[in-house]
């Protein structure tokens, strides 16, 4: 009975048409829903890699169309990489009548009582109001290459992508091919392209993939203002779980010269946008750095190889062991903001906002703080001591 | 038909060769006085360990070779062994080839042969520098802990002077673990 009634239901004019486009725009098309749907959909992500397919100049509306239907899916993609947790931003309005400039020697902190500071808490959707994530043709751009690469083959045969301005649109859409090709070959092929390297959200959250000898991060402004924040805020766990899971995989790195890479590219990083952070009056958005490092202080588990080549140079490896130690001087410098945050006073503008860092450095405490001291001073030391933690006890 | 001849080519090499090894680190000094002050109380400590004062730096040589500089201002220290060598290498090697090909031949045999030494060479400097790595690692234990005396003395002392700044010294007393309690009347 139900199965005749559906049957009387459905008009012709009800049918919506399949779309059709050419292969190559299909293709483009299951990259970018490949990698905006997230690890769910990531399955085969090596397959779809090596299946080269030259793509014509040119697309046509309706791939356009369902190109523009698949970004829109973005913001949700956010969501569920972990913007949907509750949680508490900064937000700052400039207020009408420009304070004073700051005296002479007072942190950059000081210049942004200029601002009215409040502290917005709740989901994603309900700290902000509704923002449109930018894409330029350069995801386009992005794509197509994508598609058109044989990451099978040798890197030397491979085409290289120029570097391209980006809107943070496109640098979400870097972040997450990095994100999908992090377990295959295509991760390295990914991190040598200028158009990757130039994504300052790629380096936030993959600096390890993109380690290599004299690179330098870009400006990580864009990423504390504005949507960019917005995005960072989103990542937010995702970039401390990753933090996380680099610092431990320290512990077994043995040849001291990715190790030094490494920690080049994760100092970088992180004092880029920590600087970046401090000058948009936004530290929260760096308490990923806390909540990575919190459970290897807790845990007493230091960052820093079990041993390194011993047929290497004292000096390398020395050097090795101090460049360990990027995470933990992220933290100690999170400690003399710190320090800052408890001389805000209660009647100052950023109050509010000085009690939300406060709060979220708790995580650490002047144990762990302590604690990251040591460990720099045992990293540089001229005799290491052995790098036992509180979980794992020495045979 | 061609004939055979045997060709001989021998070579040898000596080189004289600089291999060394080094750290850096920074000693643990507490802020307790004005840095010119501290550094003048840590280079007197390290003088009675054999340093010799240098302006802003603290050296010494052992008779092994290490070689330490304490920058007095910063506290860090650097520590230094190198070696020099002499390395002789030769090879003598022989192969059978027609006549017509004896100039090639000869040449090819003595591109092995350089090749051969160099690598031998390279083999023997890159031992010399374990080496030296080595014995680097056994000295810097003693090291560590020499320094380490030489700056807990030096705090004490700037302590001691702190001390003496904010009032009379009673008493100071320096217990067996090393734990230093001084008493002032204000």
């Amino acid at each position: 009975m139900t199965t005749e009634l559906d049957a009387e239901e459905l008009d012709v004019d009800d049918l919506e048409e399949i779309p059709q486009v050419a292969a190559s725009e299909h293709d483009l098309i299951m990259m970018a829903r490949t990698l905006v749907m997230g690890p769910a959909a990531q399955d085969d992500i090596w397959t779809l890699l090596c299946a080269a397919r030259p793509c014509a100049p040119q697309i046509g509306p309706t791939c356009a169309a369902l190109l523009e239907d698949t970004l829109r899916h973005a913001w949700r993609a956010l969501w569920m990489r972990g913007g949907a947790r509750p949680a508490a931003s900064i937000s700052i309005s400039a207020a009408a009548p420009p304070a004073p400039p700051a005296a002479p020697g007072a942190p950059a902190w000081a210049s942004a009582s200029s601002r009215t500071v409040t502290i917005t808490r709740g989901r994603l959707w309900e700290r902000h109001a509704p923002a449109p994530l930018p894409f330029t043709s350069a995801s386009l751009v992005f794509l197509r290459w994508l598609v058109a690469t044989p990451f099978a083959a040798p890197a030397s045969t491979l085409t290289q992508l120029a570097a391209m301005p980006l809107s943070i649109g496109d640098q979400l859409l870097v972040y997450l091919a990095l994100d999908a090709a992090r377990t295959t070959p295509a991760v390295r092929v990914l991190a040598a392209q200028p158009f990757v390297r130039a994504a300052p959200l790629a380096w936030l959250g993959h600096a390890h993939a993109l380690a290599r000898r004299g690179a330098a991060p870009p400006s990580f402004g864009p990423l504390t203002e504005g949507v960019g924040a917005i995005v960072v805020e989103a990542l937010a766990g995702e970039l401390a779980r990753r933090w996380y899971a680099v610092e431990l995989g320290k512990r077994a790195m043995f040849e001291p010269e990715p190790l030094l890479d490494l920690g080049a590219a994760q100092d970088q990083t992180l004092t880029g946008f920590m600087t970046a952070c401090e000058a948009a009056a936004r530290r929260d958005l760096a308490a990923f750095v806390l909540d990575a490092a919190a459970p290897l202080l807790l845990r007493n588990v230091m960052p820093a190889p079990l041993q390194l080549d011993p047929n290497t140079t004292l000096a390398v490896r020395a050097q090795a062991r101090l460049a360990a130690g990027s995470l933990v001087r992220a933290v100690v410098r999170w400690g003399e903001w710190d320090g800052l945050h408890r001389g805000v006073r209660y009647f100052d503008d950023d109050y509010p906002a000085a009690q939300l860092l406060l709060e979220r450095f708790e995580t650490i405490g002047p144990t762990g703080l302590g604690r990251a001291r040591h460990w720099l001073t045992e990293l540089a030391s001229l005799v290491p001591s052995p790098t036992a933690s509180d979980t794992v006890t020495a045979p | 038909m061609s004939r055979a001849i045997q060709i001989r080519v021998s070579e040898s090499v000596v080189r004289t060769v600089h291999v060394e090894d080094g750290v850096q680190s920074q000693l643990e000094m507490l802020p307790i006085l004005a840095r010119e002050r501290q550094a003048e109380l840590l280079a007197t400590e390290l003088e009675r360990q054999g340093f010799v004062r240098d302006g802003k730096t603290a050296r010494r040589k052992d008779p092994d070779g290490l070689e330490i500089t304490v920058e007095l201002e910063t506290a860090t220290v650097t520590v230094r062994l190198a070696a020099d060598a002499e390395l002789a290498e030769s090879i003598e090697r022989r192969a059978n080839v027609g006549v017509e090909r004896q100039s090639d031949a000869e040449a090819a045999l003595r591109d092995d042969v350089m090749r051969d030494l160099d690598e031998r060479l390279t083999q023997r400097t890159e031992a010399l520098r374990r080496e030296v790595t080595q014995r680097l690692e056994r000295k810097l234990g003693d090291l560590r802990k020499e320094l380490d005396e030489a700056v807990g003395r030096a705090t004490v002392a700037a302590l001691t002077e702190k001390a003496a700044s904010l009032g009379h010294i009673e008493s100071v007393v320096t217990d067996e673990a090393g734990n230093v309690a001084i008493k002032v009347k204000l």
